[in-house]
C-alpha cells in the first residue's frame, strides 16, 4: 500500500505537467486547426530559460523568500517563450491559414527542427544543470515521501489549468476564442478580431508550456535539447485521448496517464511504460474517434 | 562496384536512394486521400524482417527483400482496414499511434535486439541495386498513375462520395493502394537495414515518419516523381552545408519552413496538398479548408 501511494504521488506531478503541455496543444488546435509540432520546443525553451536566468536571479534575490526568484524565473520564461510563440504565429501560422492541416504540420516540424538544433548549437547536446531555486524539503506523510518541488509542480499545474479555464469561460477574449474555435467565419462576421485571438491563443499556449518547462526543469534538476520530444509526444497523446474541447478532460487524462505510467513503471517494468499511452490512444481512436470528451474538428 | 564517385558520396546517394523508395511508398499509400504517419514503421518492419532472415537464417538478399515487402503489404492492409471508416484526421492520428505502438513492441522484443538494436547485419546493399529498385518503383508509380487503380485512387481522393456513386469500390481501392505503399516502404527499409547494418527501434518512430512526410510534401505530394525528388534533394542538399550536424539542421529547419510557406503545393505540385483543384477561396479567408466533400456533408456537427 505504501509503495502504491508513493507511485501515485510520483505520477501526479508528472501527469499534471503532461496536462499543462497538452493544454497548449489543444488550444492552438481548437482555434487554428494547427497541430503545432513546435509546441514541445516551447516547453524545452522554458527549461533553458530557467537554466539561463536561474543562477543570476537567485544571486540577485539572495536573502528574499524563495517565492521571489521563483516568480521572476517563471515570468521571464513565460514572456520570453510567448515572444517566440508570437513570432512563429506571425511568420508561420498566419500565412498558412486556410491550407490543409498537413501544411502547417510540416511547417511547424521545420520550426521544431530549427529550435531544437539551435538549442543544441547554443547550449551543447549534453544535459545542463538547473540551479535549485527552492531549497529541497522532504515531507513524509503516512509513509509517502515527496519533495516541496513535486508539491509545487502539481499546485502550479492545477493553478494554470484553472486560470486558463477561467480565461476561456469567463472573460471577453476567452469567449471570442471559443467563438473562433466553434465557427471562425461567424465569429469574424460578429466583429471578432481573428488575428488578435490567434495571437492571444499562441501566446497563452507558449507561456503555459514554458511554465510547465520551468516546473519540470526544477523537478529533474537538468535539461537537454531533446527534453521536448518525450514530454511533447506524451502530452500530444494526452490531448488526443481527451479530445481538444474540455480543459478539465485534458487535466483528468493527463493525471490518469501520469499515475498509470508511474504504477506500471513501479510494478511491471519501466520499458512498458511508453506502451500505455499509445495503446490507450489506439483504443480511444477506434472506440471513440472524437476523443473521450469530444471534438477534434 | 568501383564507381566514379567517392565513398562518401556513394554513401550519401545510397541513403538518398532508399529514402526516395520510402517516399514513393508514401505516394502510393496517400494517393487515395489517406495521410500516413506510419511509414517509418513499415520501413522498419521490412528492415527488421529482412535483416533477421539474412543474418540469422542465412538467406540471400533477394528473397529477404521479398519477405520484407510482403510483411509491409500485410501490415499495411491491416492498418488500412482499421482506418477505413475514420475521417482523414482521425485516421492519420491512428497511423501515428500504430507507428508508435510498433516502436514500443520493437523496443521490447529481445529476439530482434530490443533497446540494443539488431546489429551484425551483413552489408548486402549496393548502389546499383538500390537505384535499380528505385527505377522500378518509379516506373510502377508512373504506370500506376495511368492505371484503373490509380485513377480510382485519385477519384477517392477528390471526392469519395462521388467516386462511390460512379461505381468505384472505395474501400477496396483505399486498402489496396495503402498496402502497396506500405510494401514499397518496407522495400526501402530492407535496403536501409543492409546498408547502415544496424536496425534500431528508434528508426520506426514518429519523427522519422515525419521526415518521410517532409520528403513527400517537399517534392509535391500527388505527382509520381515528386516525393522521390524531394527525398533526393533533401538528403543531398544538407551535405553541401558544411557545418556541424546541429548547425546544418538549424538551417534545414529554416529552409523547410520557408519553403512550405512559399510553395505549399510542393516543388512540382500543382495544388496544395490534400485539396482538390478548385478548393474554396472562402475557406482560405477564414482559416478553414472546406473541400467539396464538406459541402456535401452540409452544415451541422462535423
Amino acid at each position: 500500500m505504501g509503495q502504491f501511494l508513493q507511485q501515485l504521488v510520483n505520477g501526479v506531478s508528472i501527469g499534471a505537467t503532461y496536462a499543462v503541455v497538452a493544454l497548449g496543444f489543444g488550444l492552438v488546435f481548437s482555434v487554428m486547426r494547427v497541430i503545432n509540432l513546435a509546441h514541445p520546443d516551447f516547453f524545452m525553451l522554458g527549461t533553458y530559460l530557467a537554466f539561463v536566468v536561474g543562477g543570476p536571479v537567485l544571486a540577485a534575490t539572495a536573502g528574499l523568500p524563495p517565492i521571489v526568484p521563483l516568480v521572476v524565473v517563471g515570468l521571464v520564461a513565460a514572456l520570453g517563450t510567448a515572444a517566440v510563440g508570437l513570432t512563429v504565429e506571425r511568420l508561420v501560422f498566419r500565412p498558412l491559414r486556410g491550407t490543409n492541416v498537413l501544411i502547417p504540420f510540416i511547417a511547424t516540424a521545420g520550426v521544431s527542427i530549427f529550435l531544437e538544433n539551435s538549442a543544441q548549437v547554443i547550449f551543447g547536446p549534453d544535459p545542463v544543470g538547473i540551479s535549485a531555486i527552492l531549497p529541497t524539503v522532504v515531507y513524509t506523510v503516512g509513509g509517502v515521501t515527496f519533495t516541496n518541488t513535486q508539491l509545487l509542480v502539481a499546485v502550479v499545474a492545477i493553478a494554470i489549468l484553472a486560470l486558463v479555464s477561467y480565461y476561456v469561460r469567463g472573460t471577453r477574449w476567452g469567449m471570442a476564442t471559443r467563438a473562433v474555435a466553434e465557427r471562425s467565419l461567424i465569429a469574424a462576421s460578429c466583429g471578432v478580431d481573428i488575428d488578435r485571438v490567434a495571437q492571444l491563443t499562441v501566446a497563452v499556449s507558449a507561456a503555459t508550456a514554458a511554465i510547465g518547462g520551468v516546473a519540470v526543469g526544477l523537478l529533474l534538476g537538468s535539461t537537454t535539447p531533446t527534453i521536448g520530444l518525450t514530454f511533447g509526444a506524451k502530452s500530444f497523446v494526452c490531448m488526443l485521448v481527451a479530445g481538444n474541447r474540455h480543459i478539465e478532460g485534458i487535466m483528468v487524462v493527463g493525471l490518469a496517464l501520469g499515475i498509470t505510467e508511474a504504477l506500471v513503471a513501479g510494478y511491471v517494468s519501466s520499458s512498458y511504460r511508453d506502451a500505455i499511452s499509445y495503446g490507450l490512444l489506439i483504443a480511444v481512436l477506434v472506440l471513440r474517434p472524437r476523443g473521450l470528451f469530444g471534438s477534434y474538428e | 562496384m568501383d564507381l566514379f564517385l567517392s565513398a562518401t558520396w556513394q554513401a550519401i546517394l545510397i541513403e538518398a536512394g532508399y529514402g526516395a523508395i520510402i517516399a514513393t511508398g508514401l505516394y502510393f499509400s496517400n494517393s487515395a486521400g489517406a495521410l500516413s504517419v506510419a511509414h517509418a514503421a513499415f520501413a522498419g518492419m521490412g528492415g527488421y524482417l529482412a535483416a533477421v532472415l539474412t543474418t540469422n537464417m542465412g538467406w540471400p538478399l533477394g528473397p529477404a527483400l521479398v519477405a520484407g515487402v510482403a510483411l509491409g503489404f500485410v501490415s499495411g492492409s491491416f492498418l488500412a482496414l482499421i482506418t477505413l471508416r475514420m475521417d482523414p484526421l482521425v485516421s492519420s492520428l491512428t497511423t501515428l499511434a500504430f507507428g508508435a505502438a510498433i516502436t514500443v513492441v520493437a523496443f521490447n522484443t529481445p529476439y530482434i535486439g530490443g533497446a540494443q538494436s539488431f546489429s551484425g547485419i551483413p552489408p548486402l546493399t549496393n548502389f546499383w541495386e538500390v537505384y535499380l529498385a528505385l527505377a522500378l518503383v518509379l516506373f510502377a508509380a508512373w504506370r500506376f498513375d495511368k492505371s484503373r487503380l490509380g485513377m480510382a485512387a485519385q477519384a477517392c481522393r477528390a471526392n469519395e462520395i462521388a467516386a462511390s456513386a460512379m461505381g468505384v469500390p472505395v474501400g477496396r481501392v483505399k486498402v489496396e493502394v495503402f498496402a502497396i505503399g506500405a510494401g514499397v516502404a518496407a522495400l526501402g527499409g530492407a535496403f536501409r537495414a543492409h546498408f547502415i547494418l544496424v536496425q534500431s527501434a528508434n528508426d520506426l518512430g514518429f519523427w522519422v515518419s515525419v521526415n518521410y512526410l517532409i520528403f513527400w510534401v517537399f517534392g509535391g505530394s500527388y505527382s509520381f516523381w515528386g516525393p522521390a525528388a524531394g527525398a533526393l534533394i533533401l538528403t543531398v542538399v544538407p551535405e553541401f552545408l558544411r557545418f556541424s550536424d546541429a548547425e546544418r539542421f538549424v538551417i534545414y529547419g529554416l529552409l523547410l519552413t520557408a519553403f512550405v510557406i512559399v510553395r505549399p503545393q510542393g516543388l512540382v505540385g500543382r495544388w496544395p496538398t490534400g485539396v482538390a483543384p478548385g478548393g474554396s477561396k472562402l475557406g482560405a479567408l477564414i482559416g478553414k479548408s472546406r473541400s467539396a466533400r464538406d459541402h456535401l456533408r452540409g452544415p451541422g456537427r462535423r
